[in-house]
């Protein structure tokens, strides 16, 4: 925003502690829209319309479900520089519970037309991300974790659009793994190591444009793939890999690890709870890659 | 002003009714309806160049209720925006022009089909236009069943908040929404006393009389308020076709060729 005056910066009365110092540097760029979605998408657009680069913050399911049509309409169809920051992907908030949970967003944003899917494990790649958002046209939609998502990178490193990041290679079983829940992934993948069984990580950091052709090179060479995600298994980055799979013809099997389809009526306090009564955690992971095997 | 004006809705409502495909288009009441408001706005009030569709010191105008799209590119066409040939593809396979509103069409601003999108993004346009000092102003036409949707509200609460003076919404109240009568399905009362409670000034005009459109603009101009502008212009669906002139029918039902022949003559 310091670099583009044509820039601005939207919260529906939300980011509290987050979101003051851009209040403070650009009073005159940084909309408060009040506790209106729609409104604040339609707004974006608006801002969009007339030649601005327009950042959008907000809590996932009130970024991305309750102003759906407005960001299919407004957004995709114009294909407006519109850059989508939803907070909170998964159970990253914790005690707030499912109407704060955002397990369906993956399903509903890919399905949209000129739409770019981040989905950074950590902050680090958030800001890449966020990097890479100045240059790409058409709107944006950038899944954040919480904001007590663990370090996964220590230091940027070359993240390219649509190119999924190796981050250990592997033999015959690989887990693709999209944000913060990475680090599980990578948790598991250790583990094995110790006992001198090699399992590849794949990063997913972009899911639209999707990685089909690292997909298909892995299936055509492993034994198994577990893909691993903090949002419902139908629609997510499971049924991505599983599409191209299915096309692909490779030699692997696919398990799917994400939230089978019910609401969540336990109570987590963490996101590293509620991965672990799901079974999503390293320890999960590990089971059922041992069931499998 | 009054005469040319007159002269030229009654072209553009033969163009609209020329181009409708027989037995396929739709929404013809709706369409005739706001001819015009349309008129008015694209050859009195709108500072657009056709010559130069993104200028960038132009108004922008945005037609909200989209379905209205054959009224808006019929206008745009007289205008001057695209050749009026084009007008004959209006509904028709692997024509260019589609039943809605789309920016493939030059001089449409925003693509619209759903309602309750316009006022918002409008909304979003005049506040850039506010923040860079510029002159320019943000127009919608929106229905006044189109006011059922809470979208609208929260662009009408941001809008009187901010103080959106550039900001000016006409209501085509032509009484009929999609299933039947406005006034039986969420009776709105006035919406002139509504809009005034949220912070904006509002205008009531009758919608086919470009004297009274061209006062309540005036008014907006001169006035110190600092407030947005609601014109809510009373209409009659299907205005001008004797047989369509009133109907809630003339929403969905398309026209024959027989009628649609008829009706060219009748309007010679």
């Amino acid at each position: 925003m310091q670099s583009n005056p044509k820039s601005y910066f939207l919260v529906g009365d939300l980011g509290y502690h987050a979101v003051e110092a851009i209040e403070q540097e650009f009073p005159n760029r940084f909309i408060n829209v009040g506790i209106a979605e729609q409104d604040m998408i339609g707004i974006a657009a608006g801002l969009a319309l007339n030649g601005n680069k327009v950042f959008v913050y907000s809590i996932i399911p009130f970024l991305t479900m309750r102003p759906f049509e407005q960001i299919r309409n407004d957004l995709c169809y114009q294909n407006l520089d519109v850059v989508l920051i939803g907070a909170g992907g998964g159970f990253a908030y914790g005690v707030l519970g499912p109407t704060h949970f955002a397990l369906e967003d993956i399903a509903i944003m890919r399905s949209l037309p000129n739409i770019t899917i981040f989905s950074p494990a950590d902050e680090t790649e958030a800001v890449l991300q966020m990097n890479l958002a100045k240059h790409i046209k058409g709107p944006i939609y950038i899944r954040t974790g919480g904001r007590t998502a663990p370090k996964i990178f220590d230091k940027r490193y070359d993240l390219k659009l649509g190119k999924g990041k190796i981050m250990c290679e592997g033999e015959d079983v690989w887990i693709i793994a999209t944000g913060p829940i990475l680090g599980e992934a990578i948790e598991a993948a250790k583990e094995f190591a110790k006992k001198k069984i090699k399992i590849g990580v794949v990063n997913m950091h972009t899911l639209k444009p999707f990685d089909k052709k690292l997909v298909a090179s892995i299936s055509g060479k492993s034994k198994l793939i577990v893909t691993l995600e903090e949002h419902f298994i139908a629609g997510g980055l499971g049924s991505l890999v599983a599409e191209v799979m299915a096309e692909d013809h490779g030699t692997a099997r696919l398990i799917r690890m994400g939230v089978d389809d019910r609401f969540m009526k336990e109570v987590a306090t963490t996101d590293k709870y509620a991965r672990k009564i799901l079974g999503l955690d390293a320890m999960g992971i590990i089971q059922k890659i041992k069931e499998n095997l | 002003m009054k005469d040319k004006l007159e002269n030229i809705a009654k072209e553009v409502r033969r163009g609209l009714i020329t181009a409708l495909n027989p037995g396929i288009s739709h929404h013809i009441g709706c369409s005739l309806g706001i001819v015009e408001l349309l008129t008015y706005l694209y050859f009195e009030e709108l500072h657009v160049d056709p010559n130069c569709p993104k200028d960038s010191e132009r108004d922008m105008f945005i037609l909200s209720k989209g379905h209205a799209g054959i009224a808006l590119f019929t206008t745009l066409a007289h205008r001057g925006f695209f050749d009026r040939k084009l007008l004959e593809g209006y509904d028709q396979d692997g024509g260019f022009l589609p039943e809605h509103a789309t920016t493939v069409v030059p001089g449409v601003e925003l693509s619209t089909g759903s309602l309750g999108h316009g006022l918002p993004v409008a909304a979003g346009l005049a506040v850039d236009f506010m923040a860079t000092k510029s002159k320019r102003r943000a127009i919608v036409l929106m229905s006044d069943g189109e006011l059922d949707e809470g979208s609208n509200w929260e662009a009408i609460m941001f809008g009187g908040h901010r103080k959106l003076a550039n900001l000016v919404a006409i209501v085509d109240k032509n009484g009929f929404q999609g299933y039947g009568v406005t006034t039986d399905i969420i009776n709105l009362g006035s919406i002139a006393d509504k809009v005034r409670m949220f912070g904006w000034d509002a205008y009531e005009i009758d919608g086919h009389d470009f004297t009274q459109m061209k006062l309540a603009f005036t008014q907006i101009k001169q006035s110190k308020s600092g407030k947005p502008s609601m014109i809510i212009a009373k209409t009659v669906k299907g205005k001008g076709i004797a047989g369509l002139e009133g109907k809630f029918e003339s929403h969905y039902h398309s026209i024959d060729q027989t009628t649609k022949n008829a009706i060219l003559t009748e309007m010679k």
